[in-house]
């Protein structure tokens, strides 16, 4: 067990470094994408419930961007980590590069995402970093929500009559990335020879594929499509991503050295 | 004659045509002990999303350990003031004819005891302080 990141070798330093890059970036992209269901969303308590998963994202990114200061240790906190790089230099998911696009979309890829991210949480909570399980487990205990709400959602969308080939057309447009979420990691031979991520982590891909299969059966759809490039899956950030982050930079790039 | 129980002014009919749902009335309790208080009320198609929605408006602060979610129209509702606000005099029924004022207050003086203050409402409960047995209206 490692409690301090000064205690690890470079090389695994960079690779956790890579990892929380990674979990962070998809959190803080999509609750930054999410919110902007805030006011419009199709009910007045869904607006509530959508918002507040949307603010659970971006404090679990929070977490995660201030470990990764910790570990990357270079004058940055977590405040220039998540906002004061370009577009290219985030490293998301692909299925996260997608516009919000509407309701069926976003519960369409948030139900692919925050199951992809449990499976990836609940691998994690056997990492031998202790930073990484505590904020993990922590973490944990508010997907379960997400998870739940999400599969709600997702089953009542799939069997509307007016919902249903909404639901089928997003799947068409964002079925495909849904895998890039755990694709593996170029770091990902090293996290696990420390022992950061547990030897199971370079199939969470399938379980998690295997894991869908009864959902999408009892809901008749089709299987989600193999991840085209799982070597980019992370890469190559689509306009509707550089649009977003005109967005949630434009405060910030007011005035870089404002105290909040 | 109007029915003694029926879904009156207080509660609105159900809007059940608008395909978007209707009211569920949620009790929440704050701490393990204390009675299930109304917290207020969701919109939802359904019990499942009327729990979810729940959680959301009156557990997500860590304001509650336990909800209870409970469909309107399951409610039964009397507001028939001829069962709840009898018209004739009923203050014999009440203990207010005893006059205890002058007699607590020589006893007191007695015991040298000040007069005790109403009891504080537990911290954040909501709680009103209930009036001191002593204090019955004369």
């Amino acid at each position: 067990m490692t409690t301090a990141a000064s205690d690890l070798l470079p090389a695994t330093r960079n690779a956790l470094a890579l990892l929380l890059l990674a979990m962070a970036d998809d959190e803080f992209v999509i609750g930054f994408s999410d919110s902007e269901w805030t006011g419009i969303a199709p009910m007045l308590e869904e607006d509530v419930a959508m918002s507040s998963m949307a603010q659970d994202e971006l404090g679990h990114a929070q977490a995660l961007y201030r470990l990764l200061a910790d570990v990357v240790e270079d004058g940055r906190d977590a405040d220039a980590i998540a906002f004061d790089r370009p577009p290219e230099a985030y490293f998301h998911a692909r299925l996260l590069d997608h516009p919000r696009g509407d309701w069926a979309q976003t519960i369409t890829r948030r139900f692919l995402y925050d199951t992809a991210d449990s499976a990836r949480l609940e691998a994690l909570s056997e990492s031998s970093f202790e930073p990484l399980r505590e904020i993990v487990a922590k973490i944990r205990r508010e997907e379960r929500y997400h998870v739940m709400h999400m599969t709600t959602w997702f089953e009542r969308l799939a069997r509307g009559s007016d919902s249903r080939p909404r639901l089928l057309d997003a799947l068409d447009r964002i079925g495909p990335d849904a895998g890039t979420v755990l694709a593996p990691l170029p770091s990902a031979l090293a996290l696990e020879m420390a022992g950061i991520v547990p030897a199971r982590f370079g199939g969470l891909a399938a379980a998690w594929r295997t894991s869908l299969q009864p959902t999408f059966q009892r809901l008749n759809l089709p299987p989600l499509p193999v991840t085209p490039a799982p070597d980019r899956a992370r890469a190559d950030h689509s306009d509707s991503f550089r649009w977003l982050h005109g967005e949630f930079t434009s405060v910030r790039g007011l005035d870089r050295s404002a105290t909040w | 004659m109007a029915p003694h129980v029926e879904h009156g002014r207080y509660l609105p009919p159900r809007s059940d045509d608008d395909g978007v749902g209707e009211p569920w009335e949620v009790f929440r309790q704050e701490k393990e002990g204390d009675a299930m208080r109304h917290g207020g009320s969701v919109i939802a198609p359904d019990s499942e999303l009327a729990l979810h929605f729940a959680r959301e408006l009156y557990g997500r602060r860590q304001e509650s350990i336990r909800l209870w979610v409970v469909r309107r129209a399951d409610i039964q509702e009397l507001d028939d003031p001829d069962l709840l606000q009898p018209p004739l005099d009923r203050s014999f029924k009440k203990p207010g004819g005893y006059l205890m004022r002058e007699k607590l207050a020589a006893a007191r003086a007695r015991s040298g005891r000040d007069k005790p203050r109403a009891r504080q409402s537990s911290p954040g409960s909501g709680r009103a302080a209930p009036p001191s047995p002593s204090e019955g209206p004369e």
